[in-house]
This record gives structure tokens, C-alpha cells and sequence, in this order.
């Protein structure tokens, strides 16, 4: 054990110098701080131009109601809503700039629910034009306009209202459309650096074996202690780096939450939910288990840093697929796909790691992704320690596949 | 006192034998050169003896352990060697001392006059990878004797060194043993063999061709050259079939008689004998003539 300790030891103080993992761990709180700067620059405006590029809402839009059923337009969206008699001629207040969008409400709208949405260059305020609140206010306020009350119409415009309150954080609870982005986005973001550790660190280690093997010390280390002492050491002392990498974020974070809700008056959830932020670390730890070794064993197997490394990008390749799924998962975080990931042991720790703060995510998921987890663990770390003994001592040769195969019968 | 047993040692890779049914023992206090043309086997003997292969078959022994237990008590400096470059000297001679079981401030001391002895003093504090090749290779030297092993292993350590820091190391060399150290030494420089080994093991396809102290396996393969020196004019010697002078220096060539023989009858004749001695081959034509003889009969 002591080996294994002054092995992690000095991996750790190595790697913790690396210009690379200085820039890296600085730069996140740094960027953090800067947009804080630039939104105090800007004051209370800061707050009014993010909402509206979060959710951007046309200013005046166009109707060409072919069905009649909002017609005449309610005097309460008058401002923004401009009716027109055909198409033609709402195509050329389009044209002429003097609306920003057109819908026109076909005869069969009740039935199919289709409008047409026309806008000048086509772009993102057109494109979400189904989920701007102005427009269902205006469509639910006039298909119901003699049945349902006001403030009913309203409440099935607008179902729920959330209203995010951080306790660590002081002053009212705010709400708005830059609220929900930033009670979305930021522990997503979050997560994402997270993965990101458990490939910088795991990468690190890679390198570091990579380079050990092709400067020819290795051997003299094998001298020394074991392979198995040696991987072990590496993965411990390159998980701690990570962990300080992380630490230093969330605390940073967690710093500049204050100046985001006394700047932006958004309260940034970071440690609102905590047994997230248990469960990621949980995952962090187990996933950085599995990927270490995997990274140890390729780096073993190359023979040089440049092969180690296009070995590797299998298995970061793998370990990407729920980064790549980030769409899919803003929209439904346990759809079956994404369920199915949880649980196979390579993708299962990001995946999870970018679920937990998107949804509540059932508790069978949890358990048993771990548990997938826990038993995967072993037959890794004896796999990957005997591909890592056996590639330390090939020098200008990469085993093969059958040469792999070989290596783990015989252990 | 035996510090390394191996008996019967066999090791297969890929159906190929890399060593086949070895046995050899090192003492105590001696230099003991582990021979051989390239494949024969020496490193693969030496990584199983490091335990970093296991062998197939056969008992290996270090200082009365399995290979393994006595890690901290061997200094291994292997062919295939490197250090951390981005590392400071003193850096990384703690490290690698402190894994061998070493503290700090014992690693100070003991660096400290051994980076004296190699010429390397006054370099504790810069980068490795600051340092020319040749200092490098002393380096690693310092670094495989800095714990004060009891075994010491040395593949080709002279590889790269000038004649100076070859001269250095092999002065190190040669005071360990005087420490009463036990040193396996791997090499091809047949020379330096021949100046420092007490005893050798010549390997060929993984077998052990010639086996015990050098000076007696010298005589034995050549056993029927005398050199003598005499003021004396020679005539015609009975059983001597060529006669080599170089100054007072005669290279005598026998056939059908003994050393002692020829010595008897240059007394009976008067001869005045300055020097008598059965002339040794030297080793590199030994390692060639018995690798030879192995690979074409």
C-alpha cells in the first residue's frame, strides 16, 4: 500500500504542474467571472438581454386567419398581433419588414392544428414560434374567448410558472424564462465538465504511461513494485487530481452564484439538489475507475503516444455517446434510449452524470446502474492490469487483437 | 554466500523457448557476466530473476526469497532504460530511491557523493532532460545503487559511455564488489568482461553453453598455447609444432604433449625461463567459436 501511495503521490504533484491542467482548472471559474463582469458592465439591462436570447419573441406578427376563429383579434393582443385579409397580403407586410413573422390559420386548424409559419429568413424565433407564450396566449385566449374565464385562459396558456428557490442564496426568489435556461444549463454544463474531468484525468494517465513506456523508465519502475501497484497508483493519484479540478469548480461556482443573483437575479443551483451532486460524484469516482484502467491499458499497448492515443479514442468515442444524446435528453432525460445507456457499464457513468440534474431520474436507474457499475469494476481492473503488464515490456510492436486475447487466457 | 539460485528455469513465449531449463548461481562479493549473442536469453533471465516475467518451470531464488520479495534489496539497471526527463535530478533520484524503500534525507547523502563519483556534481537541481546522453546513462547508474542493494543487475551498462565514464563506472563496479556486493553484469564488450567478471554463464538459444570462473574457462579452450619469455635462442622442441617470437616472447603451439611437459624438458635442456605461462584465448574468440559450434556443429 505504501508504493501504491508515493505512486499516486507523485503523479498527482506531476500532473497538478501541467500547464495544460493549470490553464484548464482557472480558465472555468474565469469565464464565470468574466460574464459576471461584463453583465455588472452592463447592469440592469444584462438581465432583459439574456431573457430575450433565451426566449426571443417576435414583436409584431402577422394573421391571416382563413379558419375565423381569431377574428377579430382581442383588444389585449392588438399591439403585437396584425390581422390580414389573405395571404398575399401578409407575405408583403412580411416582405416590407413591417411584421416579423406571419401565421396563417388554415380552415381545417381546429382539426389538424397546423399553422403556417412564415418569416423573412427563416431563424430561431420562427422556429420556436410554437413555444412562444405570447402566441398561445393569443390562441387559447381566442379559441375559448366566450367559454373560459380570463384567468383560466391564461393559466392554460401558461400552465406552471416555476419559481426556483436556492436557499444558500439571499433576497426574493425570481422567475423567468432566464431562470428556468439557467436551473437547466448551468447544472448541465456542470455535468459536462465533469466528463470532461474523467477524460483529462484518465487522459493524463494515458500520457503518462504512454511516455513512461516510450522513455524506457518503465521498466526500472517495474523494478521497483508491481504492475498491479503501479496501474493502482496511477488511477489513485490522477482520480485526486480530478476531484481537486472538480472541487475548485463547484467552489468557484458556488462563489459566483452570489454575484449572478445580485447582477442577474438568478438563483444558480449548484448544490440545490444534493444528493445530485453525491450521486455525480459517486459516478465521477466510478466511471473514472473504469476509464483509468481502460486508459492505463491502452497506453501500455502503444508504441507510441500518438497509437495509445488513437487506441483510446474507441473508448472515448463510447464514453461521448450521451454528450452526443444531449438533445434527446432536454426533451425527455429518461426516454428508453437513454435508460438503456444508463445501464451499459461504459456510457452508464455520463450518462447518469448528465441525467441526475435534468429530471428525477427513477430510482431503479440509479441502483441498478451502480450496481452494473460495482460488478463491472473486477472484471475491468483484472482485464485492463494484465493488458497493462503485458504492453508495458512490447516495445515497437502493438500486440494484436489475438495477442490480447492470448494475455488474458493465460492469466 | 549464494544471492541468486536459479534452477531449471524455463520460460516459453509464443512457443518459442526464451530460456531452457537454466541454472546458475551468484555469490556473494563477485561479478558474475551473463553472456550471449543477441536472443539468447539474458534479459528475459534477468526480468524473471527482477520478477516481471514469471518463469514457466523452474525455482528462481534472491537472498533465500522468490523473485518479488526482495525487490528492495536489488539495483536493476536494465537495457531498455530512461528516466523522467521533465523531472529535476534530485527529483527524480527521490523517487525512484523512495520507491526501492529509501527516505529523503537518506537519498540526499548518499546522491550527493554518488553524483560526486560519476561527475555529476553540482547537477541535483537541473532538469534531466538538461543533461548530454552520456550523463543521463551515469545518472541512471546513481539511481540503481542509490538504496545500497545487495544485488546488483547491469544490462549493457556501458552502452553509450565514453572511455572516461566507462572508466568511472567500472571503478564503481569494482568497489562494490570490494563492498562485498553481488553483480550480475549482461553485456557484449567482451573486454570489459575479461577486466571485471569473476565468473561467467555464456547463453545460446536459451541454454547454458559455458558455466564457471573465467580465468579456468580461458585455460580450458586453450590448452595447447604456451607462452614463454627467454633470452635463450630456440631450437627445435620436441611436441612444439609452431613457434611464434615476438622480441624475447615465444608463442608455442603443442601437439601430442602437455604444458608441464614442454616446462620439464626446457629445464632438462638448460633453457633459461623467464616466464612460463599457458596462454588464454581471449573470451570474444571463445564466445564465437562455441556460438558458432552450436549453430552449424
Amino acid at each position: 500500500m505504501g508504493k501504491i501511495w508515493l505512486i499516486a503521490r507523485h503523479e498527482y504533484l506531476v500532473s497538478v504542474r501541467r500547464p495544460g491542467f493549470i490553464i484548464m482548472t482557472v480558465l472555468v471559474p474565469l469565464l464565470g467571472a468574466l460574464g459576471l463582469l461584463i453583465a455588472a458592465l452592463f447592469g440592469g439591462q444584462a438581465s432583459t438581454f439574456l431573457e430575450r436570447q433565451f426566449a426571443p419573441e417576435p414583436e409584431h406578427i402577422g394573421v391571416v386567419d382563413q379558419l375565423g376563429c381569431c377574428t377579430p383579434i382581442l383588444p389585449a393582443h392588438q399591439e403585437r398581433f396584425r390581422s390580414f385579409s389573405d395571404e398575399k397580403a401578409g407575405r408583403a407586410a412580411l416582405e416590407a419588414d413591417e411584421v416579423t413573422a406571419l401565421l396563417v390559420i388554415p380552415e381545417d386548424y381546429v382539426e389538424s392544428g397546423q399553422v403556417m409559419v412564415f418569416s423573412k429568413r427563416g431563424g430561431f424565433s420562427a422556429a420556436v414560434m410554437g413555444d412562444s407564450a405570447s402566441v398561445r396566449a393569443f390562441f387559447v385566449d381566442h379559441l375559448l374567448r366566450d367559454e373560459v374565464d380570463p384567468v383560466l385562459r391564461r393559466r392554460l396558456a401558461e400552465p406552471i410558472e416555476p419559481v426556483f428557490v436556492s436557499l444558500e442564496a439571499e433576497g426574493e426568489p425570481r422567475r423567468g424564462p432566464l431562470n428556468t435556461a439557467v436551473n437547466i444549463m448551468v447544472p448541465y454544463f456542470l455535468s459536462v465538465l465533469l466528463i470532461m474531468t474523467i477524460f483529462t484525468s484518465s487522459g493524463y494517465l494515458l500520457r503518462g504511461v504512454a511516455e513512461e513506456k516510450t522513455s524506457r523508465v518503465i521498466e526500472i519502475l517495474l523494478s521497483s513494485v508491481t504492475a498491479w501497484e503501479l496501474l493502482a497508483g496511477k488511477v489513485l493519484g490522477l482520480g485526486a487530481l480530478g476531484l481537486t479540478q472538480v472541487t475548485i469548480w463547484l467552489a468557484s461556482t458556488n462563489a459566483l452564484s452570489g454575484g449572478a443573483m445580485n447582477l442577474l437575479g438568478v438563483a444558480v443551483p449548484v448544490l440545490a439538489r444534493p444528493e445530485v451532486f453525491v450521486l455525480s460524484v459517486v459516478y465521477y469516482a466510478l466511471g473514472f475507475l473504469i476509464y483509468a484502467v481502460l486508459m492505463g491499458a491502452v497506453g501500455a499497448l502503444g508504441t507510441s503516444m500518438q497509437e495509445s492515443q488513437q487506441l483510446a479514442g474507441i473508448f472515448s468515442a463510447m464514453a461521448a455517446i450521451p454528450l452526443m444524446l444531449g438533445g434527446f435528453m432536454f426533451s425527455n432525460p429518461n426516454m428508453t434510449l437513454v435508460r438503456v445507456l444508463s445501464w451499459f457499464p461504459l456510457t452508464a457513468p455520463t450518462m447518469m452524470i448528465l441525467r441526475l440534474p435534468m429530471a428525477k431520474v427513477p430510482l431503479v436507474d440509479i441502483v441498478g446502474s451502480i450496481v452494473v457499475l460495482i460488478l463491472a469494476i473486477p472484471t475491468v481492473l483484472w482485464a485492463g492490469s494484465k493488458v497493462f503488464r503485458a504492453g508495458l515490456l512490447m516495445y515497437g510492436k502493438r500486440p494484436s487483437v489475438a495477442d490480447i486475447l492470448r494475455v488474458l487466457r493465460q492469466a | 554466500m549464494v544471492v541468486i539460485q536459479v534452477q531449471d528455469m524455463t520460460k516459453t513465449f509464443n512457443g518459442l523457448r526464451a530460456v531452457d531449463g537454466l541454472s546458475l548461481e551468484v555469490e556473494q562479493g563477485e561479478i558474475f557476466g551473463l553472456l550471449g549473442p543477441n536472443g539468447a536469453g539474458k534479459t528475459t533471465t534477468i526480468r524473471i530473476i527482477m520478477d516481471i516475467f514469471k518463469p514457466d518451470e523452474g525455482t528462481v531464488r534472491v537472498l533465500g526469497q522468490p523473485p518479488g520479495m526482495a525487490r528492495e534489496h536489488i539495483g536493476y539497471l536494465p537495457e531498455e532504460r530512461g528516466l523522467y526527463r521533465n523531472l529535476k535530478v534530485m527529483e527524480c533520484l527521490a523517487y525512484l530511491a523512495a520507491l526501492k524503500g529509501v527516505n529523503r534525507s537518506q537519498t540526499a547523502q548518499r546522491a550527493g557523493r554518488l553524483l560526486a563519483s560519476v561527475g555529476l556534481e553540482g547537477q541535483a537541481q537541473n532538469k534531466v532532460q538538461a543533461l548530454s546522453k552520456g550523463m543521463q546513462q551515469k545518472l541512471q547508474f546513481v539511481a540503481t545503487i542509490l538504496h545500497d542493494p545487495q544485488v546488483i543487475i547491469l544490462d549493457e551498462p556501458f552502452q553509450g559511455l565514453d572511455p572516461i565514464s566507462t572508466e568511472q563506472i567500472k571503478g564503481l563496479i569494482t568497489g562494490l564488489r570490494e563492498e562485498g556486493k553481488a553483480i550480475v553484469l549482461s553485456t557484449h564488450m567482451m573486454n570489459q568482461v575479461e577486466r571485471l567478471c569473476d565468473r561467467i554463464l555464456l547463453m545460446n538459444e536459451g541454454k547454458r553453453v559455458l558455466y564457471g570462473p573465467l580465468e579456468e574457462i580461458k585455460r580450458r579452450h586453450a590448452p595447447h598455447t604456451v607462452q614463454l619469455r627467454t633470452p635463450a635462442t630456440l631450437e627445435a622442441l620436441p611436441g612444439v609444432a609452431c613457434v611464434q617470437r615476438h622480441g624475447d616472447t615465444f608463442t608455442l603451439t603443442l601437439e601430442g604433449i602437455t604444458p608441464q611437459e614442454l616446462l620439464r624438458t626446457l629445464v632438462e635442456r638448460n633453457i633459461p625461463v623467464q616466464a612460463f605461462e599457458v596462454a588464454t584465448v581471449p573470451l570474444e574468440e571463445i564466445f564465437i567459436s562455441v556460438v558458432k559450434e552450436r549453430h552449424y556443429g
